[in-house]
């Protein structure tokens, strides 16, 4: 083979060249079969060190280069682009990582070198087997599919709405809003929540831009970035959205009373035809199939007998209706950790244990005791509150991760039960994590306020007096670490801060958008830090609580930076998709079809006339699962040939052969 | 005793950026395992894996994502199918079967990684190179 | 005289008017049975017909219909031929619409000369010959109780005399690839004898073999080495059973399990850390 290989071996300041010896790398690597240059530099992805390439591809008529340096999860895009510019095809281009995968994980300089040899050999073997690729490019459908109606689907929305194209936002509930309806006053600023979100509610639901499915789930997607389908089931509210006006006389007709469980958290109580708050939108009722009299019994319609316009219609059923989108935006939003599981909080079985939900709605002017905190009876006015912080939180038997927003949360909390009750005010806490703006000056204006804060995981809830001044309250069990003593601290109620954590359904929903969840069941994002909300899966974007615990500031800052992904590539028109595709061999298939069945993505069809299969290119993904079925090797992964991984394995075995051959040579 | 060779298939996604981790982590293990870098565990046709004791390979180590975590959707239950299969034949052959190892490693997974690496190479330099173990002479 | 060729012989003289012709075995001049198109034109033939020793047909039938895709044919086959059937029609290979299936049942001899499980068609339209109850595979049996050292010097022994001569992969029903992996030099290495070890050819075929072998022992019987490699092919399809719940050519509606994504319990199944 006539292939000039040049070969670059990173320092990696001291990264690599501490523990592997790189000059002695490059000098072995200029060994290897057609290397015609081989060198080794500081940083390789420096911008002297790129020119290093792109002039020795120009100098030396290189066509085939080799990295050794970190792993190319970070810099197979910067080399590959060096090597464009110089006029070389990217795909001629092969990453040994002997970064993260020799150095940093060998401390032995003798175990390191011989290593890194291999995998550069490897390298070397593979890059000459490598072939010029074109990526595809398909255009980008400027329609968004945005999933979730809170705050972050809701910033999303308008932000790619006003841009002028047309958003699908899909949202499971009646109305949008998602948990931030909920809330009493949002933290630092103790703005009323519904005063802020519902203008952006009612922006969303006129907006000419924006076609708002309520009651609906995403049954399933299809295609790839720039040309999704997906296919939306309307559940069937039996009220017609054309011509109910939102009156709400069907609600007060209603005779069925059923608890809230969802909006109200429990505590307060709606109809079986209901809206879940005065302010939703769409403002159109939806009828309770399971609690309706009518669906029950065939009696009642009281609904219908009432209805002004003739709105409700008892015979709709689901539609199902498909959409196609470029883009799609996941902000599906959290659950609540389920305070039951910690049975010492007493939560579910204590009457006067609240968890934060149920506070927020306790709080709330519009809720079920139109903003009084009182105790479960209704009535009585708590004289000691105690909040408890990180439950389920941090804690290695539930959720070990920090929810970010409870502790200003639970401040929240104590101030308002202090403004309203004037009660007494415990907080129970770990750390205070109060990192944004104002907030740290909220937890200073707390501890003005008299709100005593004890640090120390609250070992206990019980209503077993064993105390004078204990009977008849919740006696919170904690060691208060600061002065090293236990206290058994008497309260009428107990505030529990639970934790955030990822929708029950995460892991299906994922499945459904071909994106993955973390151990933890969050959505990933495509890296921590450089990139949070984007996800591995081109066009499908996440943002908000779905992607990991965060207060309403970093929920809208991430549905503006979604939309802001979005549009890019809406204003780009166009976009590139894997090169490394799968392709049949015409010749050699025999048309039994074992592939066909194998592919993930159903991307290779049969054709009957020629009795071969074909693989569709713009809905391959490059996974190669096909190649690995094959029977008689005639379908193939562009860049993962065989040939290529077969190269590469016999650079690193035979490096290791000889390298053992020649230390017993000098043994 | 010579060192192991061992030649590991790791996935792009998942159990490839699980070493990184490692790595990131500076998380030590011997150097033994070779990495080769596929999309999908499900790229790891039987041949190949083969081939690879073929050259000499005291082991093989293939390692995908978690069942239900392909990030090729379900590339990683084929993986799932095959392998087992192949490790069943190498007991059919008298070849160890332990010299063929098919795992899960997330790619936050970075100690995960570590161990699979510890323990597989403990366990492949507790056998006769695979080179040993295959010649035979005429008696 | 066995009593099936005489049945065999009826069930063809009726069918033969219908269809373009009927697949089996012809006795030829040298005493060897051969695959035979019987037409109605030439019945003089039937007296020719043959039974063992046995030929496996399914690839006369894929031949048969790549150059008359739309022919009506019949064929005489065994339980593991029809199982090489449905196996190949699963493949596109053949297109069982237009055949007919006159399933011959196996004598006992016959069945415990292939030590096979089902002697019998369960698909045939039409059936001759009185079922036989499956037989243990004793070898099988015997090879699987060995213990690794045992079974590493009983392939060495057993390779040893191996010529590459490719009439296991040539006679099996299973295979119809235009380009076979064997002959690759990438995979299997070739001009080398006795064969090196790890034995790539047989091992390579053995992976095919998954979910593939219909248990007919042909390749056993072709071997001029007598080299007993069915029972590789025996223990695989005994684990495709064990952990996927399939049995190869049984049905045509099933696909073959390792292409398909793992159903409810087969992940534990397999052995893997889960």
């Amino acid at each position: 083979m006539a292939e000039r290989i040049g070969v670059y071996i990173c320092h990696c300041g001291t990264n690599i060249a501490g523990t592997v010896d790189v000059a002695e790398v490059s000098r072995w690597a200029g060994l290897l079969p057609n290397v015609v240059v081989s060198r080794d530099y500081k940083f390789m992805c420096s911008n002297p060190g790129q020119e290093l390439i792109e002039k020795d591809i120009r100098e030396l008529g290189l066509n085939r280069v080799v990295v050794a340096s970190c792993s190319p999860h970070l810099h197979e895009a910067t080399f590959r682009k060096a090597c464009a510019r110089a006029g070389l095809n990217p795909y001629l281009f092969e990453m040994a990582n002997i970064r993260e995968q020799v150095s940093w994980v060998t401390t032995d300089k003798g175990e390191a070198t011989p290593k890194a040899k291999a995998l550069v050999a490897a390298a070397v073997y593979r890059v000459a087997y490598q072939q010029p690729l074109e990526a595809l490019r398909v255009p980008i459908d400027p329609h968004v599919l945005i999933v979730g109606g809170g705050i972050a689907g809701i910033q999303a929305a308008l932000e790619i709405a006003d841009s002028g194209y047309h958003v699908y936002m899909v949202e499971r509930e009646p109305s949008i809003g998602g948990h931030m309806a909920q809330l009493d006053k949002t933290f630092p600023t103790l703005d009323c929540s519904a005063c802020i979100l519902t203008p952006k509610m009612v922006s969303v639901g006129t907006h000419k831009n924006i076609t708002l499915f309520t009651w609906s789930e995403v049954e399933k997607v299809e295609g790839y970035v720039g040309n999704f389908t997906v296919t939306i089931r309307k559940r069937a509210r039996y009220v017609d959205q054309s011509i109910c006006t939102g009156c709400g006389i069907c609600q007060q007709k209603c005779p069925k009373k059923v608890i809230d469980e969802v909006f109200e958290a429990g505590l307060g109580y709606r109809k079986a035809v209901y809206t879940p708050f005065p302010q939703a939108v769409p403002n159109h009722p939806v009828i309770d199939r399971e609690n309706c009299i009518f669906f029950a019994r065939g009696t009642c319609k009281a609904c219908e007998k009432f209805c002004p316009t003739g709105a409700i219609k008892f015979d709709q059923q689901d539609e199902i209706l498909t959409v196609k989108a470029g883009n799609i935006i996941l902000a599906t939003g959290y659950d609540l950790f389920d305070a039951r599981r910690i049975p010492q909080y007493g939560y579910g079985r204590l009457a006067n244990v609240f968890s934060s939900l149920e506070f927020e709605r306790l709080s709330n002017a519009a809720g079920p005791t139109s903003g009084h905190i009182v105790l479960r009876d209704g009535v009585t006015v708590p004289q000691s509150v105690g909040i408890i912080h990180c439950v389920g939180s941090r804690d290695h038997n539930y959720n070990p991760y920090c929810s970010a927003i409870c502790c200003m949360q639970s401040l929240k909390f104590a101030h308002l039960v202090k403004e309203h009750t004037g009660a007494t005010v415990y907080n129970f806490y770990i750390d205070i994590r109060t990192p944004g703006k104002g907030y740290d000056e909220f937890y200073q204006r707390l501890l003005e306020e008299g709100t005593l804060f004890v640090r120390g995981k609250v070992a206990e809830v019980t209503d077993a007096a064993r105390l004078p001044g204990e009977e008849g309250k919740l006696i919170i069990q904690v060691e208060d670490t600061l002065i090293g003593k236990q206290r058994r601290i008497p309260v009428d109620m107990v505030i529990l801060s639970a934790g955030l954590q990822p929708r029950h359904d995460a892991q299906e929903v994922a499945r459904k958008f071909g994106i993955s969840c973390s151990a933890d069941g969050w959505f990933i994002e495509k890296h921590p830090k450089l990139d949070p909300v984007a996800t591995m899966t081109d066009g499908v974007f996440i943002a908000g609580c779905a992607q990991g615990p965060k207060d309403i500031p970093a929920s809208v800052a991430q549905g503006s930076a979604a939309a802001a992904r979005v549009l890019s590539l809406i204003g780009q028109g166009e976009v590139e998709i894997e090169a490394a595709t799968a392709i049949v061999d015409e010749v050699s298939c025999v048309g039994c079809q074992e592939c066909i069945a194998s592919c993930p993505y159903q991307a290779i069809e049969f054709l009957e006339a020629q009795g071969k299969a074909h693989v569709i290119e713009a809905l391959c993904k490059g996974c190669g699962t096909c190649v690995g079925t094959c029977l008689s090797k005639s379908i193939s992964l562009k860049h993962f040939t065989d040939d290529q991984l077969i190269a590469e394995m016999t650079g690193a075995m035979w490096t290791m052969k000889q390298l053992a051959r020649a230390e017993l040579e000098v043994a | 005793m010579a060192e192991p060779k061992i030649i590991s298939f790791l996935c792009n996604w998942c159990s490839y950026r699980g070493a990184d981790t490692a790595g990131l982590a500076r998380l030590q293990y011997p150097p033994n395992v070779k990495i080769i870098r596929v999309p999908c565990s499900g790229r790891v046709s039987p041949e190949l894996v083969l081939r690879t004791f073929r050259e000499g390979a005291d082991g093989v180590l293939v390692l995908g994502c978690h069942i239900g975590d392909c990030h090729y959707s379900t590339g990683n239950h084929r993986t799932a199918k095959r392998l087992p299969i192949l490790i069943k034949l190498l007991e059919y052959t008298g070849i160890e079967p332990q010299r063929l190892r098919v795992d899960w490693v997330s790619a936050a997974e970075g100690q995960r990684f570590a161990t699979i690496i510890r323990e597989f190479t403990e366990t492949i330099r507790a056998l006769p190179p695979f080179t040993e173990a295959m010649q035979w002479t005429r008696d | 005289m066995d009593a099936r060729l005489t049945a065999l012989r009826q069930a063809m003289t009726q069918i033969l008017p219908d269809v373009a012709g009927v697949i089996g075995l012809k006795c030829g001049p040298a005493g060897s049975n051969a695959p035979h198109l019987f037409q109605k034109e030439r019945p003089e033939e039937l007296a020719d017909l043959a039974l063992w020793p046995k030929y496996p047909v399914p690839d006369t039938l894929r031949l048969l219909q790549k150059a008359h895709p739309e022919a009506k044919l019949a064929i005489i086959c065994r339980g593991c031929e029809e199982r090489g059937l449905v196996e190949m029609a699963k493949h596109t290979q053949v297109n069982l619409d237009n055949v007919t299936m006159i399933g011959l049942a196996c004598t006992p001899e016959e069945a415990t000369f292939c030590r096979c499980a089902r002697p019998y068609t369960v698909q045939a339209q039409i059936t001759v010959g009185e079922r036989t109850a499956g037989v243990p595979d004793p070898v099988t049996d015997d090879f699987a109780a060995k213990g690794q050292e045992e079974k590493l010097a009983f392939w060495k022994e057993q390779f040893l005399h191996c010529i590459k001569c490719y009439g296991c992969r040539n006679i099996c029903p299973q295979c119809f690839c235009n380009v076979c992996t064997l002959e690759d030099e990438k995979w299997v290495s070739t001009g080398w004898l006795p064969m090196p070890l790890p034995p790539m050819y047989h091992l390579v075929r053995a992976m095919h073999m998954t979910a593939k072998c219909v248990a007919c022992r042909e390749c056993e019987e072709t071997c001029p080495a007598g080299i007993p490699m069915a029972i590789h092919y025996r223990l695989i399809a005994r684990d495709v059973q064990e952990m996927f719940d399939y049995e190869t050519g049984a049905s045509l509606a099933e696909k073959p399990p390792q292409l398909l994504v793992l159903a409810e319990g087969e992940f534990e199944r397999t052995g893997l850390p889960h």
